[in-house]
């Protein structure tokens, strides 16, 4: 970097810092001119807000962002960071809490983090200190390896038009008079777990612990969906985003088990057609989060005043309200209702009721007694995978 | 280095081609399956223990129904695109051939994605195909068997390799001499004995290379099952897929190895049936 490029960054950056830092809380003495630009390993549809690309998000942390895109697979983010060059490659990843931390930790391929040097740490959701399940996605060994960014219980969508009526149970999945009209997910992972939380709770089966089952508890949750995809109760298992939106959105299925994107998505395309909506079961969701962490390449770089100015960032009431106006992810602080009545006008018309109501309805979901929390790597995991290729052969 | 130097590694450069990005994966990938699985990766040693999941879990069943999947689309492709072949062949003003041919290339300018999505409005509840059913009167209610079925599988892997036998086809049918159409013809044979006895077992060798490239890709390609899929529809390339995605590389290496196998045991029985050299060879 010469010294005219210099210059303008610490203009844009002077610039851009002013505005973000009242709302967000700037970090004293970091900056652009600290280092080169933060490399981000991350998902772009769902990890970035404010633009169509990082500009946005950079302009907010007052730092320079290189960003690479990245999908939601483990075994992606394992090769590259455990096995490939990925430290060298990237400052700072995004992946899924919940697993992802412990495997990058053990790994060694990532570092704690201090969170101290995070102003907006302060407004994190109290889940995060309350030491239960949601406590343990961010750390490892009992030190912070990670700052969320978005989380969300996993439900069902359906068409309320065509059903006339609100479901409140994965049970209606399970009616005959929906018969080749359900969908799953078709990931072991959630859709497990979630079939494992309704068969819990409305006691069909033993579980003890839908994230983490027994191989006796795979078996059991795997043969009653082979049950009932031998009666054709399921039209497909849905793969991909575009997949799952295309299902509810032509009517090719009244229900299904999906991300809320995928129903915010999936009603705006079908128009008048359909009124999809997403549910609260009263037997409990996955839930889940995304965070990002400092690699052990990326402190070896000295990359981490600038980590820390991103990770702020996405506590910021300024990521959770676009977050949750745009594609429906939980916020991970407090304080986004407030800030969307003071910043209404930053929106579009009627944002404010509209997603007030999506974190009533959110917040409904989480609090449902019988959640669990996604497990990456859960300990049975090859018992997942055989039965899994079961219920497919079946 | 001298010129003869230089046309000797010049002359190299495909076998060094073959061994970098052909052998090499090969034997990596027969030697990876025989690998210990760890948590996160794999490490050296010696166990079957890929091979006995693949064979007593219900990956096994998943890849014989991959298989019949796979030779239904090569039958369905041989009976739409073969006489495609044929025709063209035969009934085409010779100067246009090649470029009517190539007509069959452009769908594969389209990313394979978006082809195989854009089967589904055809192919849905409320597709094209089961509107203009309904409107006609023949159906009342919706054909729900042609998407997210096997048979969704073997249509969506037809519309995607067809090309393949309409290619090998005709390059075969390129070998069928004219000469022998006139002898048949003056010797009165009909169509059906034409195209039964004399033009397919004549074309047979590229027939069942056009086949071969279409067992090939409908086992392997994971998109179709995927899109066009029952519940939980795989291929063969699926299976290996969700395999890496779970972390069990030495799984994935293993299935990979018996694809491999499984091609090599049909291009044997292809060779001792059809002598496969003959589709190298230079038409005369």
């Amino acid at each position: 970097m010469n010294q005219s490029e210099w210059t303008r960054r610490a203009f844009m950056y002077t610039a851009a810092g002013a505005g973000a830092a009242a709302t967000l809380g700037r970090i004293p003495g970091a900056s652009a001119a600290e280092g080169d630009a933060l490399r981000v390993w991350a998902n772009p549809g769902v990890h970035k807000v404010g633009a169509k690309d990082w500009s946005a998000m950079a302009s907010q942390a007052g730092i320079e962002i290189a960003a690479t895109a990245k999908s939601a697979r483990a075994d992606e983010s394992i090769q590259k960071m455990v096995v490939g060059d990925g430290n060298k490659l990237f400052d700072a990843i995004t992946d899924n809490g919940g697993g992802m931390e412990d495997a990058m930790a053990s790994q060694k391929a990532i570092v704690p983090i201090d969170t101290s040097r995070i102003p907006n740490w302060k407004n994190i959701l109290p889940v995060y200190n309350e030491g239960g399940l949601a406590a343990h996605t961010i750390r490892f060994e009992g030190k912070v390896y990670s700052t969320p960014m978005i989380s969300n219980a996993d439900s069902m969508a359906y068409d309320f038009k065509a059903l006339g009526f609100h479901p409140d149970s994965w049970g209606v999945m399970f009616d005959s008079q929906f018969k080749g009209r359900v969908a799953l997910q078709n990931d072991f992972g959630p859709t497990l777990t979630n079939m494992g939380i309704y068969l819990k709770e409305s006691g069909k089966i033993d579980i003890e612990n839908p994230s983490n089952m027994k191989p006796k508890e795979v078996q059991a949750v795997c043969e009653f969906l082979i049950d009932w995809k031998k009666k054709g109760q399921f039209r497909t298992f849905w793969d991909g985003f575009q997949n799952g939106v295309g299902i509810l959105a032509s009517g090719e299925v009244l229900m299904s088990s999906c991300w809320e994107p995928i129903q915010i998505v999936a009603n705006r395309k079908a128009g008048d057609a359909a009124d999809i909506r997403y549910g609260t079961m009263k037997e409990g969701h996955q839930t889940w989060n995304n965070m990002i962490m400092l690699t052990k390449g990326g402190l070896e770089r000295g990359m981490d005043a600038q980590y820390y100015n991103l990770a702020n960032v996405y506590l910021s009431p300024w990521f959770g309200s676009r977050t949750l106006a745009g594609l429906g992810f939980a916020p991970q602080m407090t304080g986004v209702d407030a800030y969307l009545k003071a910043n209404a006008k930053d929106f579009p018309e009627g944002t404010e009721a509209r997603v007030l109501d999506i974190l009533t309805r959110k917040n409904a979901r989480f609090a449902v007694k019988g959640n669990a929390w996604q497990n990456v790597f859960p300990t049975h995991i090859r018992d997942y995978q055989d039965w899994w290729a079961r219920l497919q052969a079946a | 280095m001298g010129e003869n130097g230089i046309q000797k590694w010049v002359f190299y450069i495909p076998v060094i081609f073959f061994v970098l990005f052909f052998a090499a994966p090969i034997v990596l990938t027969i030697v990876f399956s025989f690998f210990e699985r760890t948590q996160f990766w794999m490490e050296p040693g010696f166990t079957l223990f890929a091979y006995e999941n693949f064979f007593t879990s219900a990956r096994a069943e998943n890849y014989v129904f991959s298989m019949l999947h796979s030779a239904a689309a090569v039958v369905v492709s041989f009976i739409i695109g073969f006489p495609i072949a044929v025709f063209v062949r035969r009934r085409v003003a010779k100067a246009a051939q090649h470029r009517v041919i190539l007509l069959f290339i452009l769908p594969f300018m389209i990313s394979e994605l978006v082809r195989v999505f854009a089967m589904r409005p055809v192919l849905g509840r409320n597709g094209v195909v089961n509107n203009f059913l309904i409107d006609i009167g023949i159906i009342n209610e919706p054909i729900t068997v042609i998407l997210f079925s096997p048979l969704g599988v073997v249509i969506g892997d037809v519309m995607s390799f067809l090309p393949f036998m309409i290619f090998a086809g005709f390059l075969a049918m390129e070998a069928v001499q004219n000469y022998v159409f006139e002898v048949c013809d003056d010797l009165g044979a009909g169509p059906v004995s034409l195209f039964g006895d004399i033009i397919v077992p004549l074309a047979a060798p590229g027939i069942f290379a056009g086949s071969v490239f279409i067992f090939v890709n409908s086992m392997g390609v994971a998109l179709v099952p995927t899109l066009l899929g029952g519940p939980g529809a795989v291929n063969a390339g699926l299976i290996a897929n969700q395999a890496i995605v779970a972390l069990d590389f030495p799984l994935a290496m293993a299935i990979s190895t018996i694809m491999i196998l499984t091609l090599v045991l049909l291009l044997y029985i292809g060779h001792r049936l059809f002598d496969l050299t003959k589709v190298l060879e230079p038409i005369s």
